[in-house]
């Protein structure tokens, strides 16, 4: 098991204590995003294109931990941007840790190595470190070339002083099953905790419009990648998300569970979409048409989503909320799915050069459906 | 199936290979009709979208640079507002849409650009040419 005991008891409790109150929307992981100001300039992100002085702006940490307080989730992911240009990021980590938040620091680690004595380990306290492939795919994908190396220099830093570490790792159209998998033994082997991964949104600020997998590609790329698993391989998201990237379960999203938070307020309706913001979490929750977006709704902005913070949620509710789910979570952590289907799908030709990475020409082939 | 399709069935979505990209809209240097309500509704929500700073002028003569990041549209255009950072001010403001009489996208448009292909071509000519460290930058916070 990638995540430790305490945490999953802290938010099986939580969940728990949600469903027998009786409450129909609540949050899961705060999404607090101190800045928009990032040492990267990726094709594939839409997340911090603004003028200079909204980059410069930045919250502070007393407006952190209000969020925080606000909303009572017992997880809070730092994504921005970068955090680790955040001048006071130590102290708004240092903060969430004194109030018991399991947060989950998301960076390129390009500042990693450099800041890491500023910061103590702790079990609240994971670096979540972007990296969507081995070398030379990672580099091409974020548009630096030595983004690699420095990245698992300071994973290896962070691993050898007692920080618990994860990857993440965002996959566009293009990506090659078997690449992926080599890249997970290759992570594992740096000794971190546990392997975060998703598909990439369709940012519509986003430079590049041409890469994003709608859900049936999605679905055949996860079940080449994670059928038959390896025994080292550890990840740190829900069993049951997975399996719906996968295409064994459906879900529908629940974008109220992982909000975000960031200079301009409570954003609407989720961390992806950008249609506005609240003054508050409540304010968020009474007062978003929800029934605007999600798959149900047919809102095209929702059509190729399968992200962890639409629906890991769903998962997470599912697997600590019933007796069905909390079986199919323990057997997922243990099982290592074998499929042939998944197997064959990983013998199929895969795209040469470092132009087809992660960028893929419209192909003649016609996949199969994984699974219908 | 296109970016133009209001509403999707669950099986359309369900069945998608490949997610249909949004057109980016030139909107640098416009300056939008501004003289119905209907006009100036949709102006303002252009602006809410644009990833530029735009300059609004009010009724008093007043200019200001806005960056434009929340809406509320109510019955009225004085039931209207959005709600801006300047580049000069640290604090969230908000101007009626009845406020309003002229619009301009005068900021640049910083979601322009930087598209995969030309960062593909830069490389494989860098690379070529025996550069190392090639990589896109952030644009420079002036």
């Amino acid at each position: 098991m990638a995540v430790p005991i305490s945490q999953m008891w802290t938010v099986s409790t939580y969940v728990l204590k949600k469903k027998l109150s009786g409450t129909k929307r609540y949050p899961l992981v705060l999404m607090l995003e101190p800045l928009f100001r990032c040492n990267l300039a990726c094709a594939g992100c839409g997340k911090v294109q603004y003028p200079p002085h909204i980059l410069k702006k930045q919250l502070s940490p007393e407006e952190c931990f209000a969020a925080v307080e606000e909303c009572g989730a017992p997880m809070v992911s730092i994504p921005g941007g970068e955090p680790l240009l955040h001048p006071q990021v130590v102290e708004i980590v240092n903060g969430l840790i004194a109030r018991k938040k399991y947060i989950y620091l998301c960076t390129n680690a390009l500042e990693l190595k450099r800041r890491l004595p500023e910061f103590t380990p702790s079990k609240y306290l994971t670096f979540s470190v972007h990296l969507d492939g081995d070398r030379e795919h990672h580099d091409f994908s974020v548009c630096r070339e030595g983004g690699y190396d420095i990245a698992v220099e300071g994973i290896k830093e962070a691993v050898k002083r007692g920080f618990r570490v994860t990857t993440n790792a965002t996959f566009f159209d293009g990506t090659d099953p078997n690449n992926v998998r080599r890249f997970f033994d290759e992570v594992m082997s740096m000794g971190v905790e546990g392997i975060v991964l998703s598909p990439g949104y369709s940012y519509d600020k986003a430079p590049d419009q041409t890469k994003f997998m709608g859900r049936a590609r999605v679905r055949r790329l996860f079940r080449a990648i994670l059928s038959n698993r390896k025994p080292t391989w550890k990840f740190n998201m829900s069993p049951l998300f997975l399996e719906f990237l996968m295409g064994d379960r459906n879900y529908d999203c629940i974008p109220w569970g992982m909000p975000a938070y960031n200079i301009f307020g409570w954003q609407r309706p989720c961390y992806l979409l950008q249609e506005g913001y609240a003054d508050s979490y409540k304010q968020l929750l009474e007062e978003t048409k929800w029934e605007d977006y999600g798959v149900p709704s047919g809102n095209p902005k929702c059509a190729n989503c399968m992200v962890s913070c639409g629906y890991e949620a769903p998962a997470v509710i599912d697997g600590f909320g019933s007796l069905k789910g909390f079986i199919a979570m323990v057997r997922g952590t243990f099982t290592r799915y074998p499929d042939q289907h998944a197997l064959n799908l990983l013998n199929e030709p895969a795209p040469k050069g470092p132009a087809v990475l992660v960028k893929i020409e419209a192909s003649d082939r016609q996949l199969e459906e994984t699974r219908a | 199936m296109s970016a133009e399709v209001l509403k999707y069935t669950r099986e359309q979505i369900e069945a998608l290979e490949v997610a249909p990209g949004s057109e980016h809209e030139n909107l640098e240097g416009w300056v939008p009709e501004f003289a119905t309500d209907e006009e100036i509704n949709a102006a303002l929500e252009k602006a809410l979208d644009y990833r530029g700073d735009v300059t609004l002028t009010l009724k008093s003569g007043e200019k200001i640079e806005a960056y434009i990041f929340n809406r509320h549209t109510g019955p009225t255009l004085a039931e209207s507002w959005v709600q801006y950072f300047t580049p000069k001010a640290n604090d969230k403001r908000k101007v009626t849409y009845a406020e309003i009489t002229r619009l301009e996208f005068t900021g640049k448009d910083r979601a322009a650009g930087k598209h995969w292909e030309d960062w593909v071509k830069a490389y494989n000519e860098k690379k070529a040419a025996g550069e190392k460290n090639i990589a896109l930058h952030p644009d420079k916070l002036e």
